[in-house]
C-alpha cells in the first residue's frame, strides 16, 4: 500500500467524517418549524447565556491561567510537578464527574458556608460559570504555558539588564511575544466554555428559562423530540466553533515575528 | 574598576568555585573557558539573573550583588542576541533609555555617533527578522551601549557567524571600545577572539581560575598544563629535572633520553633536580636548520636529528610532524608557506632542528 496515500488517506476520512456530520444537518434546514426555532425567545435567552458565561468563565480561566502559565514555565517551586499534574484533572476525569464533585462539596460544611455567605451555584447561573471555568482552567493554563514555553527566557533577562522589572519585563516583552499563542488559548478555552454540557448539566441543572445554555438547550430540546430545534442550535454551535477557529487562524498569521 | 569576589555557583552539574575576576575601568576583559564550562551561568549570576551561593559584586564602590538587575547597570548581550522582534531596530535601541527612564533628548548626540560608528542609521526602521547577522549583531551592540552601562556583558559574540562577517564585527568591537572605551566583560572559548580583543583575560577550566594576565603572558607563558592544553598548545611534554647548570644558569630537562636546555628564566616555578615537570614548545619557534649554513651561538643549546613523519599544508603555515632519532620524541612545527617551499622537505627525510629559548616553557 502507498504510503503518502494511505496517511493522506486517513486525513481525508477525518475530514469528510466532519463535513458529512454537518452537512447531514442541513438536510433539515428552511422548514417553517426551523425558522420558528431560530428566532424564539428560548433559543436567543440560550445563545446570550451562553456567550455571557463562556466569556465570563473564560476571563476567569485567563486571570488566573495566566500568572500560573508564567509561574509554571520560568520558576522552580516546591510542588510544580504536582500542580502541573493536576491541570490535567479536567481532561481524565469526566465533565459530569467534575460537577458531580462539585454538588458534593456544596454540600460540605465549607460549601454550605461559600453559598450562604457568598454566591449560591448549585442549580444556579453562577453554577454554569464555576462548571465551565472548571472544564477550561486547566486547559487554558497549559496551552498559555506552552506559548510563554516558546519565548526565550533570554528575552527577559536583556529587558531586565536595560532597566525593566520583571512586571515590565513581563508586558513589554514576553506578553507581546506571546500573544499570539495567547489568543489562541483564550479562544480555543472559550470555545471548549461555550460547548461545555456535562459539568455544567450537573451542578446547574437543566432548568428552561434560567440554566439553559445551548448544550443544554440541545439536549432537552431532543429529549422533547423539538428536531427543528435541536439543529438550530447544533449549528449555531457549529458555526461559533467554525467561526473561533478561523479567528485562530487569522490571529496566527498577524502576530508572527519570525 | 569591576570586581567579582569569590563568586561560587552550584547548579545542577555546575560547580564554579572561588571565581574572582577584576576588570579595570574602560578594559575589555576575557574570560575564556571551554564550551560547557558554566560560562554564561557566571554571566547570569553577574546579571543578577541567579543568585550566587557566595560571592560579592563590586561595580565601583557600589556592592551590587543584592540588588536586582534593573539597578545593577549591567547591559547583557546574549549569545543569541534577543533582539525584540515585535519591536523595530530604533525601538529596541531606545529600550532600555526608555526603562530606565532617562530622557532620550540627553541620549540623542551620543546614540546617533554610535549609529555612525555601527553604519546602522538606514535600518532604524526595520524589524530584526529583517535583518541579516551582521546588522543583528551590530544592533544588539548598540542596544547595550545605548543606556551607558557600567558594565558591558558578551556572551561569545563572534558565535555563529560566516568567516567574513566575524572578522568585521571583531574589527567592529575593537573600533568601538577604541572610541567609547565600555568596561566589557566577554566570554568566550576560542582564544584567538580573545587574543585579538583582550586587554587582560581570565583562564577558568574546571570551574575554577587557572591564570590572569595580559594577552601574551597567558600565550607565551601559561601557568599550568590546564591552561596549555586549553589554549591548544602543541608540543606538550612531561619531563624530568636532571641537572642544574649553575655555570650556564640553566635546568637540563630530559624526555626519553633526550636532554633539554632551559634557561632558568623559562618558568613561574622553582625547580629542583628530580622532580616532574611540564615542557612546551611552541611550535612556530621551532627552526628547521639547513645544511651546510653556520649555525647561531644561540641555537646550539638544543640541536636535534629528526625524521619528518607527515607534513600538512595550512592556509598560512606548513606544520611538519617529526620525530627524533634519538629518544623518539614526536614534535609539531610550524613554518611560513614561503620558508616551507625554501626548504625542499619531504616526508622521510632527515633534518636538524634547533629549539629557540623564546621557544620553551616549563609548567609544574
Amino acid at each position: 500500500m502507498n504510503f503518502r496515500y494511505t496517511m493522506i488517506g486517513a486525513a481525508l476520512f477525518i475530514f469528510i467524517f466532519y463535513l458529512g456530520l454537518i452537512l447531514s444537518l442541513l438536510y433539515f434546514v428552511g422548514g417553517k418549524g426551523f425558522w420558528n426555532a431560530l428566532l424564539s425567545s428560548h433559543t436567543l435567552f440560550s445563545i446570550r447565556l451562553s456567550l455571557i458565561a463562556a466569556t465570563l468563565a473564560t476571563l476567569l480561566a485567563v486571570s488566573i491561567g495566566l500568572p500560573s502559565a508564567y509561574a509554571l514555565s520560568r520558576f522552580d517551586f516546591f510542588g510544580k510537578r504536582l500542580v502541573d499534574t493536576f491541570l490535567e484533572i479536567p481532561l481524565i476525569i469526566s465533565p459530569i464527574a467534575l460537577g458531580a464533585s462539585f454538588l458534593v462539596f456544596f454540600h460540605t460544611p465549607l460549601g454550605g458556608w461559600v453559598q450562604e455567605k457568598g454566591i449560591y451555584f448549585v442549580f444556579e447561573v453562577p453554577g454554569i460559570i464555576l462548571a465551565q471555568f472548571a472544564t477550561i482552567a486547566g486547559l487554558a493554563t497549559r496551552l498559555m504555558k506552552s506559548s510563554i514555553d516558546e519565548i526565550s527566557p533570554r528575552y527577559e533577562a536583556v529587558a531586565r539588564s536595560l532597566g525593566s522589572s520583571p512586571w515590565q519585563a513581563f508586558y513589554r516583552v514576553t506578553l507581546p511575544l506571546s500573544f499570539r499563542g495567547l489568543l489562541a488559548s483564550i479562544i480555543l478555552s472559550w470555545a471548549k466554555a461555550f460547548g461545555e454540557f456535562g459539568a455544567t448539566v450537573t451542578l446547574a441543572g437543566a432548568m428552561p428559562g434560567k440554566t439553559e445554555t445551548m448544550p443544554i438547550a440541545i439536549f432537552m430540546a431532543l429529549g422533547s423530540a423539538h428536531i427543528d430545534k435541536a439543529i438550530v442550535l447544533i449549528l449555531i454551535l457549529v458555526l461559533f466553533g467554525l467561526f473561533t477557529l478561523y479567528g485562530v487562524r487569522l490571529t496566527g498569521r498577524k502576530y508572527r515575528y519570525d | 574598576m569591576i570586581r567579582i569576589e569569590n563568586l561560587t555557583i552550584l547548579f545542577e552539574s555546575f560547580k564554579i568555585t572561588n571565581l574572582t575576576i577584576q576588570i579595570e575601568e574602560g578594559n575589555f576583559h576575557f574570560l575564556l573557558g571551554p564550551t560547557g564550562s558554566g560560562k554564561t551561568l557566571i554571566l547570569e549570576s553577574i546579571i543578577g539573573l541567579r543568585k550566587p551561593k557566595t560571592g560579592k559584586i563590586w561595580i565601583g564602590d557600589q556592592e551590587v550583588q543584592n540588588l536586582p538587575p534593573e539597578r545593577r547597570g549591567i547591559s547583557y548581550v546574549p549569545q543569541d542576541l534577543a533582539l525584540f522582534p515585535h519591536l523595530t531596530v530604533e525601538e529596541n535601541i531606545l529600550f532600555g533609555i526608555k526603562a530606565k527612564g532617562l530622557g532620550i533628548n540627553r541620549y540623542k548626540e551620543y546614540i546617533q555617533t554610535l549609529l555612525e560608528a555601527m553604519k546602522i542609521d538606514h535600518l532604524l526602521h526595520r524589524r530584526p527578522n529583517h535583518l541579516s547577522g551582521g546588522e543583528k549583531k551590530r544592533v544588539a551592540l548598540l542596544r547595550a551601549l545605548a543606556p551607558k552601562p557600567n558594565l558591558l556583558l558578551l556572551d561569545e559574540p563572534l558565535s555563529g557567524l560566516d568567516p567574513s562577517i566575524k572578522i568585521e564585527i571583531q574589527y567592529l568591537l575593537k573600533n568601538l571600545h577604541a572610541s567609547f572605551h565600555p568596561t566589557t566583560l566577554c566570554v568566550t572559548h576560542d582564544f584567538e577572539e580573545a587574543y585579538f580583543l583582550a586587554d587582560a583575560m581570565t583562564i577558568f577550566v574546571d570551574g575554577k581560575v587557572e591564570q590572569v594576565g595580559k594577552r601574551e603572558d597567558i600565550f607565551l607563558r601559561p601557568k599550568s598544563k590546564k591552561v596549555a592544553q586549553f589554549l591548544g598548545a602543541k608540543n606538550l611534554y612531561q619531563a624530568k629535572v636532571i641537572k642544574n647548570d649553575e655555570s650556564s644558569h640553566r635546568w637540563i630537562l630530559e624526555i626519553n633520553g633526550l636532554e633539554f636546555s632551559i634557561p632558568k628564566n623559562s618558568s613561574h616555578e622553582e625547580m629542583e633536580v628530580g622532580r616532574e615537570v611540564h615542557l612546551f614548545i611552541r611550535p612556530e619557534e621551532v627552526m628547521i636548520l639547513r645544511e651546510g649554513k653556520p649555525i647561531k651561538d644561540s641555537l646550539k643549546q638544543n640541536i636535534f636529528m629528526g625524521k619528518i613523519l607527515d607534513i600538512l599544508e595550512k592556509e598560512r603555515v606548513h606544520s611538519i610532524y617529526l620525530k627524533t632519532i634519538k629518544g623518539e620524541v614526536p614534535f609539531e612545527i610550524s613554518i611560513p608557506n614561503y620558508a616551507f617551499r625554501n626548504l625542499h622537505l619531504s616526508i622521510g627525510k632527515i633534518i636538524q632542528i634547533a629549539l629557540r629559548d623564546e621557544s620553551l616553557w616549563v609548567m609544574p
